[in-house]
């Protein structure tokens, strides 16, 4: 096994099969490291917990409910500052946040008298909201409290309400993904078929495992609905609680984030025989792939083709003009879980960046799998590092850009490595032909940025000149092309606008093409 | 074809399942089972015209990712045209195989053969 022992962790032998450097012989039976395990003591990683996996992950993001943290207000720190799950009813979900503000005399003397007040009084503060989910922490398990008989009480005494409770406390598991499982296995058996949702096409799914992450999903949405695909909810970005609660009558789940969504599409596969469609939404190549397969269960093949022939023609040239300037740059792939598979590839072939490491802070063995399968050979794969080994890969790999989350990208920028969001992006959507336009847009900016020269300088003690100002991005990154390869008729910059997504919400879509003409439709 | 060509040609097969599919790695084995055999047969009988069912949503489901499959086979293998039916199987056989190997029975996930999801 081509297990790599970093230096700083040597006094922690443990952590030696938690990474992989992939050779030349390398396939997946011989390359993989550790995965999904509770972290080692005495190294401080970088990973969530349980309850974060559950509410700020999955949960918060349905855009109609109230979501109420049954804790230490601490608990809740992952609200609108830290998290870009949008919505299209004015971002509710992130703009309120929720937490019974759990003390030491509830933990004593019991904290369900204070859930009821809180949750009566959530739903007062909020008369046009009548759902509500609420989450168990590590305070409020540890006591006991019984939060479903307290949910039931409200519900009686509040008629028309509904609330969702999810038992994952942050210490549920080794990492956010113990989280993801439970809240996924507790909306199955709790909510979905208590409500019958409206049908009002031939070709249904649900598109589960997106967050809309700046737009994400409203982007991939427009284009099921192009193709007169009805989208009964979306799990969980910009979702509603009702849509949700009516998941079992969809043909077809769309699987975008397998890590955090797969639990539930394998339950409504065995439960109600629908069955799961994993897709790839970034990339021209793989989100071709991906809307021609959903189109063709559907029997819409022209549609599908007819979406991606436009919008191949108005963005791929303007992602030919950033995969020429971008092309060997070296970047380290840090997310959570799934982009580091969903990524690996399709940035290589389609940008031309090099992928000189992935890591996964919450992944399986399974993400890695995939995330290695899609890596060149060279490639350090890394589980659940801590801040040591990360500054150790950094010095060992020496990528150009590194796309992470804030808190490892704050420790990169010091390293003088510039970083982009992976979690909750700089710029995006990077979902879509557009999206991925602006994702390389964003590399190309965190590349070949003025201040990475800048930042080299210390004017206290460094001669410099003042007679002479900085290079601009374009003078640094056109350098290595010649004047035909720099200037190709059409090839462009990013042209797009600021704001790619809002324009969607009032888009309307013509009806006759949700009702099926042949037979073909299932 | 002998086994040295068998070798070669699965070795770019393998290369495409690997970088650019998702379909071989559910979470668990007797998923990525299910789901290797639908797959693959299902791409073998297309690329042998054969007739291949898509009734059922599962099916159909399965059909989706093997017409995606073949479809990426013979726009970067050119080779896969000259081949008789008799090759093609016998290569689709070897190429299964391959694949049940490095994500099932060669696999080091060991959460693989959990009773859980």
């Amino acid at each position: 096994m081509p297990y790599h022992e970093f230096e700083c962790s040597t006094c922690i032998p443990e952590r030696k099969s938690h990474a992989v450097l992939k050779g030349e012989e390398d396939d997946l039976t011989t390359c993989l490291p550790e995965g999904h395990l509770a972290t080692i003591p005495g190294t401080i990683s970088e990973r969530g917990c349980a309850y974060c996996g559950a509410k700020h992950v999955i949960g918060t993001p349905m855009k109609d409910a109230i979501h109420m943290s049954h804790g230490p207000v601490g608990c809740t720190y992952d609200t609108w500052q830290t998290k870009r799950y949008i919505s299209d009813n004015d971002n509710f979900q992130l703009k309120y946040t929720h937490a019974t503000d759990m003390k030491e005399t509830h933990v004593v003397f019991g904290g369900m008298d204070l859930l009821k007040k809180n949750m009566i009084e959530a739903f007062k503060a909020h008369p046009n909201i009548n759902r509500m989910t609420v989450y168990q922490t590590c305070a409020s398990a540890l006591i006991g409290d019984d939060m479903e008989a307290m949910a039931r009480e409200v519900m009686k005494e509040l008629p028309g309400t509904d609330i969702f409770v999810c038992n994952a406390p942050g210490f549920g598991g080794p990492s956010q993904s113990g989280g993801h499982h439970k809240i996924n296995i507790s909306w199955i058996n709790e909510k979905v078929g208590t409500v019958e949702p409206k049908i009002t096409s031939d070709y249904v799914i649900n598109y589960v495992g997106d967050y809309n992450i700046q737009g994400d999903c409203e982007v991939m949405c427009d284009f099921f609905k192009r193709m007169g695909i009805q989208v009964l909810s979306t799990f969980t970005g910009n979702g509603s609680y009702d849509e949700l609660r009516g998941m079992h009558r969809a043909h077809l789940n769309v699987l975008e984030c397998a890590r955090s969504a797969e639990y539930i599409c394998n339950e409504l596969r065995v439960k109600y025989g629908i069955p799961r469609l994993d897709i790839d939404g970034f990339g021209f190549g793989p989100l071709s792939e991906s809307l021609m397969k959903v189109a063709r269960f559907f029997g819409l093949e022209d549609r599908a083709q007819a979406i991606i022939d436009e919008e191949v023609a108005r963005w791929k040239p303007e992602l030919e003009w950033y995969k020429k300037r971008l092309t060997g740059v070296k970047v380290c792939l840090w997310p959570g879980g799934s982009k580091l598979w969903h990524w690996a590839n399709a940035i290589h072939e389609e940008m031309g960046v090099e992928v000189v490491s992935l890591y996964t802070k919450f992944g399986h063995q399974g993400d890695m799998e995939k995330g290695i399968a899609r890596a060149e050979v060279g490639t350090l794969a890394i589980d659940d590092p801590n801040e040591l080994e990360g500054l150790e890969a950094m010095r060992m790999m020496k990528p150009d850009v590194i796309f992470t989350g804030v808190r490892p990208g704050e420790v990169a920028k010091k390293q003088r490595i510039q970083y982009l969001n992976a979690h909750a992006y700089h710029n995006g959507p990077y979902k879509g032909f557009e999206g991925w336009v602006r994702f390389a847009r964003d590399i190309y900016n965190a590349h070949y940025s003025p201040i990475h020269q800048l930042s080299g300088i210390d004017i206290s003690k460094d001669d410099f000149r003042i007679d002479k100002g900085f290079m601009t991005r374009q003078m640094i990154s056109d350098v290595k092309l010649t004047p035909e390869e720099a200037h190709v008729e059409g090839e462009t910059p990013y042209t797009g606008e600021f704001d790619c997504v809002t324009h969607l919400r009032t888009k309307t879509y013509p009806s006759d093409l949700a009702r099926s003409t042949t037979a073909q439709a299932v | 074809m002998n086994e040295e060509t068998i070798r070669a040609r699965i070795a770019p097969l393998e290369d495409y399942i690997m970088k650019h599919c998702l379909w071989q790695f559910h979470s668990r084995e007797w998923d990525r089972v299910r789901q290797n055999e639908g797959i693959l047969s299902k791409a073998k009988q297309l690329l042998c015209e054969e007739p291949v069912a898509k009734e059922t949503p599962e099916d159909r489901c399965y059909w989706v990712d093997a017409l995606a499959l073949t479809e990426a086979f013979k726009k970067r293998f050119a080779w896969l045209e000259e081949m008789d039916k008799k090759s093609i199987e016998v290569l689709m056989q070897a190429l299964k195989e391959r694949i049940d190997f490095v994500t099932i029975t060669g696999s080091l996930n060991k959460e693989l053969t959990s009773p859980r999801y």
